[in-house]
């Protein structure tokens, strides 16, 4: 039981860099792309909150996990 | 500036160290360790009951037991029955069968009928106001009106005609708007005092994300079904790897669907949670005195993730219509046909 706390612990800990450095090589392209051109501003965002989704869909898979981890 | 953080970070540190309550407190935790202070899961999870103003409403319990009906106006009228016991939290058969089927009506069922209850009545309040021509021929009048006006045509405009197909968009609009609005009214519910936000629960997205898949299926296209079973342009040896990837693909996408607005509004809720039940965790642990400095910062810090919570709760309403508007119109889309392999390179991704 206390390994699995453990497993899930760090297992949390690298889904947080992992979906970090998604997101954030998301937010650099954003808003470089939107200094560059601001008029498509509207469009390069909604595309950011597309692919982020993607993002965050995955790592929030391996959140469950560690928390099926310290539920069950 | 970073002096007067050092010396403050020592002074909260001393104070730990030396305060007499952490003394006495920690003398008197040795014994009972098994006992939870704070009951997250219990929080989060559903409920046979309904909570109105500090009183709990029961609700009726339904089970199937190998083809034969029960039904129970509350939990304990089940029991007294004597037909089944109280085990683990949850109802089984005295006489050990195993129960087939729970239909119980339960606080997240509520509130998901709660949502689709307030839909059914904005749209049909909307619509009666379109039929007698306000809004049709003439200006939308009143806030409500316009607010409804604005939600329709972002859905209509930014979603559906974006992501779906020109000439096919039209049939997808009604179940998009009824999906964002819904899922927004389930997940703001949550805000609510005593309230429940049923999409912390994984049935109810699953339930979401099946209707999504379905009507995503029945609108594929024959490029759609030839994507998946004999992809254009590649090498027939190929296929034998990339045929069985693609109905993987097909399942993925519904599943990251639900997985996504269950974790996100299951992680507000446990992080409000696990941050209110500092307070009682170091009250336990150091004594009353820290636990009073702590509810400050707590509540604060409750209060601006209650804003953030009331942005996500909106934005997942988004991205789930976005999201199934993308997948509708990925199946629903008819591709040219004259330059096979540009469209086969094109379009090889494989979306979770």
């Amino acid at each position: 039981m206390e390994l699995g706390l453990l497993a899930a612990g760090i297992g949390a800990g690298i889904i947080a860099i992992g979906a970090g450095i998604g997101i954030g090589m998301i937010g650099k392209g954003a808003t470089e792309s939107i200094a560059r051109q601001p008029e498509a501003s509207g469009d390069i965002r909604g595309a950011m909150i597309l692919t982020a989704a993607f993002i965050e869909g995955v790592a929030l898979i391996g959140a469950i996990v560690c928390l099926l981890l310290v539920v069950l | 500036m970073m002096y007067s953080f050092r010396s403050a970070v020592f002074a909260v540190s001393a104070f730990l160290i030396l305060s007499p309550s952490f003394l006495m407190a920690s003398n008197s935790t040795s014994g009972d360790e098994e006992e939870k202070i704070i009951d997250v899961m219990g929080k989060v999870s559903d409920h046979d009951y309904l909570e109105v103003l500090g009183t709990k409403i029961y609700l009726p319990r339904i089970l199937l037991v190998d083809g034969q009906l029960y039904a129970y106006s509350t939990t304990d009228s089940a029991v007294e029955s004597g037909e089944f016991v109280m085990e683990e939290g949850s109802l089984v058969r005295a006489d050990g069968m195993p129960v087939s089927l729970d239909l119980s009506i339960t606080s997240h069922l509520m509130y998901v009928w709660f949502g689709l209850i307030l839909t059914l009545l904005v749209t049909l309040w909307a619509a009666a106001r379109y039929k007698k021509g306000t809004g049709a021929v003439t200006e939308p009048k009143g806030a409500g009106q316009n607010i409804f006006e604005i939600v329709f045509i972002f859905v209509r405009d930014d979603i559906a005609k974006e992501y779906i197909p020109a000439d096919k968009y039209k049939k997808y609009v009604a179940y998009l708007f009824a999906v964002f609005v819904s899922i927004s009214f389930m997940n703001l519910f949550g805000l609510l005092p005593w309230g429940v936000s049923a999409t912390a629960d994984l049935t109810v997205t699953a339930t979401l994300a099946t209707i999504t898949f379905l009507i995503t299926q029945f609108s594929g296209s024959k490029d759609h079904w030839r994507h998946v079973f004999a992809f254009p342009g590649v090498h027939p040896l190929v296929r034998i790897i990339l045929t069985p990837v693609e109905i993987l693909g097909l399942f993925t996408k519904p599943f990251a669907l639900a997985i996504r607005l269950f974790a996100n509004m299951l992680s507000g809720k446990i992080m409000i949670i696990s941050i209110l039940g500092l307070i009682f965790i170091f009250t336990d642990l150091f004594g009353t005195a820290l636990g009073l400095t702590t509810s400050v910062f707590a509540v604060g810090l409750t209060a601006l993730l209650y804003i953030l919570k009331a942005f996500i709760a909106l934005l997942q309403a988004y991205i789930f219509t976005l999201l199934s508007g993308v997948f509708i119109g990925m199946a629903a889309e008819e591709h040219e046909h004259e330059h096979d392999t540009a469209v086969a390179a094109d379009t090889a991704t494989v979306h979770i």
